[in-house]
């Protein structure tokens, strides 16, 4: 039977510590912030990676983004993956997860082929968590979410995920084809492959999909295509906290520390 | 020796020029030269605190052979170089560790945390995973000179330890002082300033390393920087070792050597005594590895009041304090740092301050006098002494 | 603009609660959405109704009543009997599709975003997720979702005007739990539940459910971070002298010290304990975002400079090796004194 072929979505997304808001305009500044591949994606990428080394197979990368996604996209063909294909088209701006799940489900079919889908748990920009059961939707696909451990029988087209839960754990078991989602940090992606390295930068390597090259309904698509509206962003209030530092010698501090805590309780 | 060989389960053995090939390549043939004589595993300080140590002799047999087990003894090589100052023929052997180190990468039997090592330079660039862009916050205080080589005598090269440490910050803020006491026109690259590569060099990933060496090499040459003064004497020998295509002019120094010469020369002078009992401990890096001992003893005596004492391994018999060769992101047991030694030797002194010059020795002895309940002995910098005393 | 299935004009005016239930009881975040979810409804004067999949769960739905809901859905059927992200779809889907309510509200759990993801592409509708605070204005009939971004320090306000159902999930903890209160009246309607085996996609090859773990009720935290170098016997020394639960940041989780149902911080639990008490903790703003509702602070770490002390009401400088031993010592009840020490 034919190989095992896995997509790993990835998301470049900026580096948390980079975001400012503007003071004035109230609008998140994302110009010169630096930024990274999402780390619960490389989770992904790893756990793809690794099931290739275990199963053989092939890794491709899919990324919806504006074309300064690609170098890092190399990146992730430098730790291994065969192929990227990002879906780039000014169209596909301002999508929230249902324009965003349906665009990467067009890039999914126009790939063809795909056994795997696997995503990060989620993005350290949005944090919704909602595009890997919302992808699996579209395709119509079998899902196992926050997986730290998963095994494949290439024969039978199934996949078992260990998932933590409430106190304890289960295993789950479907048929292909299936999206995943992968636990942040439940394993250490492994550094770029200096040995193939150089052939990540070969033109070849990437393809740049645009909304007709999809076939995507504009109304399905970006803005026009996302349910959900903005109507307001705000500085988050913080508590104020009293920052009362306690001095003293050892034996005072404690002292101290046992009074406030008598006098809470 | 151009047998490659692997042991299969039979003892039989089976021949792998591939890989034999690529260790010799990574390492430019530096095992060739051995000829198994066996001081390197008399003189390497990891006997003094464990049973088994795979020994240095038995790698370099490995190298030569190409033979591959995945000894985790690998990973305890600190590139003190003791084995390599008394080699007679002149192996490098840390070099060797280095490229069996690689070949570990390349085949991903790395101990954990390495990768991650790696990508936190690559996405941060510093080992430490701190924010890029807070690089100089340690000058928060402070009015930082951004370098301008007309107007600089030189680029003061802070690192990525010396920039994020909150206790290895108060040696670079102790040398901030000390160059404007001497009067010294110093700039600084701010969250510009690269890493200089030697963690990655440290675990052995020579081709990353060298593409974060290239990339260094280019910010200092697109910002003409030639004189530049560095805080770790890793930095230092990483500069000085590794930029072999760094461009004309660039002339790396530790601060003890600059500090030595603005006190010859009478530009930086002490006037408040400081009357400590002070023993000091050689960086491995700046002494066997550079033959750099006066240097920071010649700072330490313009101290007035400073009294000096030695430990029993002085100079280039120093004793490695446990932290190069990648060991300050690999985990030591406790009760086989070699740290824990040094410190007792310097109790045996009488000294009031055991100082060095490495940001890496001093985390090593600070938690050493911390895990022994030490008291009465301090580990300062040879800079934080010579603030001292600038007096007010 | 894609249509969700069913429209505005079409919706009824109800705020409806997604019941998630395990091991025959309901899930305390459901508890919570039932509490905001009836203030809502208050708010609005619409009807707060609960919805409720399983086996042999009828009394759960008397529970949901008590704690506010006017109405439950309840749609039982063996092959509900445990959670299939398949079978609970498309439950769901049809009693949604049948009773159109304009708002539904999930727990953030495992299994809830489960559903959530997949229901809000089969409606073709909006989805929020973990929701920090929800309004329901009363003439536009809209919810207006509040999540935090970027670590924390954004704060965006989410609508979905034209789409229904309006979803948003909720992290445990972040809403209060009501009382029940029993004398509740409220109405349970059987939904007729068609499902076959070829709908139910996932097998369950192992289950172990342990303890559950539920650090958002603690009244009293004690948090180890990096600092405490995996000595979680002395956090639990603390907490239990203060009656307290033991949670932790994400490093020692990480490097496997600890349950990974013990990480307070954004991606982990979201607590609103009386008192937190923070060991060895650097205070990054992700785990921060974790204890700020918090109504006392107190931070113990070595470094002065630590970013924690701006998040903390009393801060004290040393080595949590010396400090939290020593508070042991001092909190524990001498034998002579019959006085018992409470958190």
């Amino acid at each position: 039977m034919a190989e095992l072929h896995m997509v790993v979505c990835v998301k470049v997304v900026p580096k948390p510590e980079e975001i400012r808001v503007d003071p004035e305009t109230r609008l998140l500044e994302r110009a010169g912030a630096r930024s990274e591949i999402n780390p619960p994606d490389m989770n992904a990428l790893e756990m793809a990676l690794d099931l290739k080394d275990r199963y053989g197979g092939r890794v491709s990368l899919l990324s919806m983004g504006p074309p300064f996604f690609e170098p890092y996209l190399r990146v992730a063909l430098a730790m291994g993956a065969d192929h990227a294909y990002l879906l780039s088209d000014r169209d596909f701006a301002g999508a929230d997860t249902l324009a965003t799940t349906y665009t990467l489900a067009k890039g999914i079919q126009k790939i063809g082929q795909v056994d795997l889908i696997l995503c990060g748990e989620e993005s350290s920009d949005g944090a919704t968590g909602q595009v890997p059961p919302g992808l699996a939707e579209w395709l119509d696909a079998n899902q196992i979410t926050l997986v730290n451990r998963l095994d494949v029988d290439v024969k039978r087209q199934l996949i078992r995920g260990r998932r933590e839960i409430k106190g304890g754990y289960e295993v789950l078991e479907v048929r292909l084809p299936a999206v995943i989602s992968v636990q942040t940090a439940s394993n250490e992606p492994r550094f770029m492959d200096y040995r193939i390295k150089s052939q990540a930068s070969m033109e070849d390597r990437v393809t740049v999909w645009a909304k007709d090259d999809l076939g995507a309904e504009d109304s399905h698509i970006g803005l026009v295509g996302s349910p959900t509206r903005v109507s307001g962003l705000a500085q988050a209030s913080t508590h104020e906290r009293r920052r009362q530092f306690l001095e003293g010698a050892p034996e005072d501090i404690v002292g101290q520390l046992a009074s406030i805590l008598h006098e809470l309780s | 020796m151009d047998q490659t060989a692997q042991e299969s389960e039979e003892g039989v053995i089976v021949l792998d020029d591939a890989w034999w090939e690529e260790l010799m390549a990574v390492t430019d043939g530096a095992a060739a030269p051995c000829f198994q004589c066996g001081v390197c595993t008399a003189t390497c300080p990891w006997n003094l605190v464990r049973d088994r140590f795979g020994s240095v002799r038995h790698f370099m047999r490995q190298a030569q052979l190409g033979l591959q087990n995945g000894d985790e003894d690998l990973w305890l090589c600190t590139a003190c170089a003791q084995c390599e100052a008394l080699c007679p023929r002149g192996v490098p052997i840390a070099e060797v560790f280095r490229g069996l180190r690689y070949t570990a990468w390349t085949r991903r039997t790395t101990p954990a945390g390495l990768p991650s090592l790696l990508w936190s330079v690559y996405w941060n660039n510093n080992p430490w995973t701190q924010p890029p862009s807070q690089r100089s916050q340690w000058a928060k205080n402070i009015s930082l000179p951004d370098f301008d080589p007309d107007e600089h005598e030189i680029l003061f090269y802070v690192g990525c330890t010396s920039s994020y440490d909150r206790r290895a910050q108060k040696v670079t803020l102790a040398l901030v002082q000390l160059f404007e006491a001497a009067g010294v026109p110093y700039g600084c690259l701010g969250d510009d300033e690269p890493c200089c590569g030697e963690p990655a060099l440290s675990v052995g990933h020579r081709p990353y390393f060298e593409e974060v060496a290239q990339q260094a090499a280019d910010v200092f040459g697109e910002r003409g920087v030639t004189d530049l003064v560095t805080v770790s004497p890793h930095c230092y020998d990483t500069f000085s070792s590794e930029y072999q295509g760094a461009h004309q002019g660039f002339r790396p120094s530790h601060y003890t050597q600059f500090l030595a010469e603005l006190v010859q020369d009478g530009r930086l002078a002490f006037e408040s005594p400081v009357d400590l009992k002070v023993t000091f401990h050689d960086p491995c890096y700046l002494a066997r590895r550079h033959n750099e001992t006066e240097a920071p003893r010649c700072v330490l005596d313009a101290v007035p009041g400073v009294q000096r004492v030695e430990m029993e391994r002085t100079r280039m018999d120093t004793l490695c304090c446990g932290g190069g060769g990648g060991q300050m992101w690999l985990e030591t047991a406790p009760g086989e740092r070699l740290s824990d030694l040094r410190t007792q030797e310097a109790v045996a002194t009488g000294a009031n301050v055991l100082a060095t010059a490495c940001p890496f020795c001093i985390a090593c002895l600070e938690d050493s006098v911390k895990a022994q309940g030490i008291q009465d002995l301090v580990v300062m910098d040879v800079a934080e002494l010579a603030a001292l005393g600038l007096g007010d | 603009m894609v249509a969700s299935l069913y429209g505005v004009d079409e919706e009824q005016k109800a705020v409806w609660v997604f019941l998630e239930q395990e091991g025959g009881k309901l899930t305390g975040v459901c508890l919570e959405l039932l509490a905001k979810g009836r203030r809502l409804a208050d708010q609005a004067g619409w009807q707060l109704g609960g919805l409720l999949l399983g086996r042999g769960v009828a009394e759960l739905a008397q529970v949901a009543i008590a704690h506010g809901a006017d109405e439950v859905i309840l749609a039982e059927h063996p092959l509900l009997e445990l959670f299939t992200v398949d079978g609970y779809s498309r439950v769901t889907f049809e009693v949604l599709m049948q009773y159109k309510p304009s708002v539904l509200l999930l727990g953030a759990t495992p299994n809830s975003r489960d559903v959530a993801g997949r229901l809000a592409v089969r409606l073709r509708t909006g989805l929020n997720a973990d929701c920090t605070d929800l309004r329901l204005d009363a003439d536009t009939g809209l919810l207006i979702s509040e999540v935090t971004g970027f670590g924390g320090g954004i704060l965006a306000l989410l609508e979905s005007p034209d789409h229904r159902p309006q979803m948003s999930t909720v992290r445990p903890g972040v809403f209060p739990r009501g009382e029940p209160d029993r004398r509740r009246q409220g109405k349970v309607v059987r939904f007729p539940v068609e499902l076959t085996d070829d709908v139910i996609h996932t097998r369950i090859a192992e289950r172990i459910i342990g303890e559950e773990r539920d650090l958002t009720q603690a009244e009293v935290l004690v948090i180890g971070g990096r600092g405490i170098e995996g000595h979680f016997d002395l956090m639990q020394d603390l907490a239990d002298l203060i009656g307290g639960e033991v949670g932790s940041t994400r490093p020692p989780v990480d490097e496997g010290q600890v349950e990974r149902e013990r990480m307070v911080g954004q991606t982990g639990v979201v607590c609103r304990p009386k008192v937190a008490i923070v060991c060895g903790v650097s205070g990054a703003f992700h785990f921060v975002v974790g204890i700020q509702e918090a109504d006392t602070v107190i931070a113990i770490n070595s470094d002065p400079e630590a970013p924690i002390f701006e998040f903390a009401d009393y801060c004290i400088v040393g080595d949590v090796f010396e400090v939290v031993p020593a508070l042991v010592a001092a909190l524990r009840p001498a034998p002579e004194v019959s006085e018992v020490s409470h958190g």
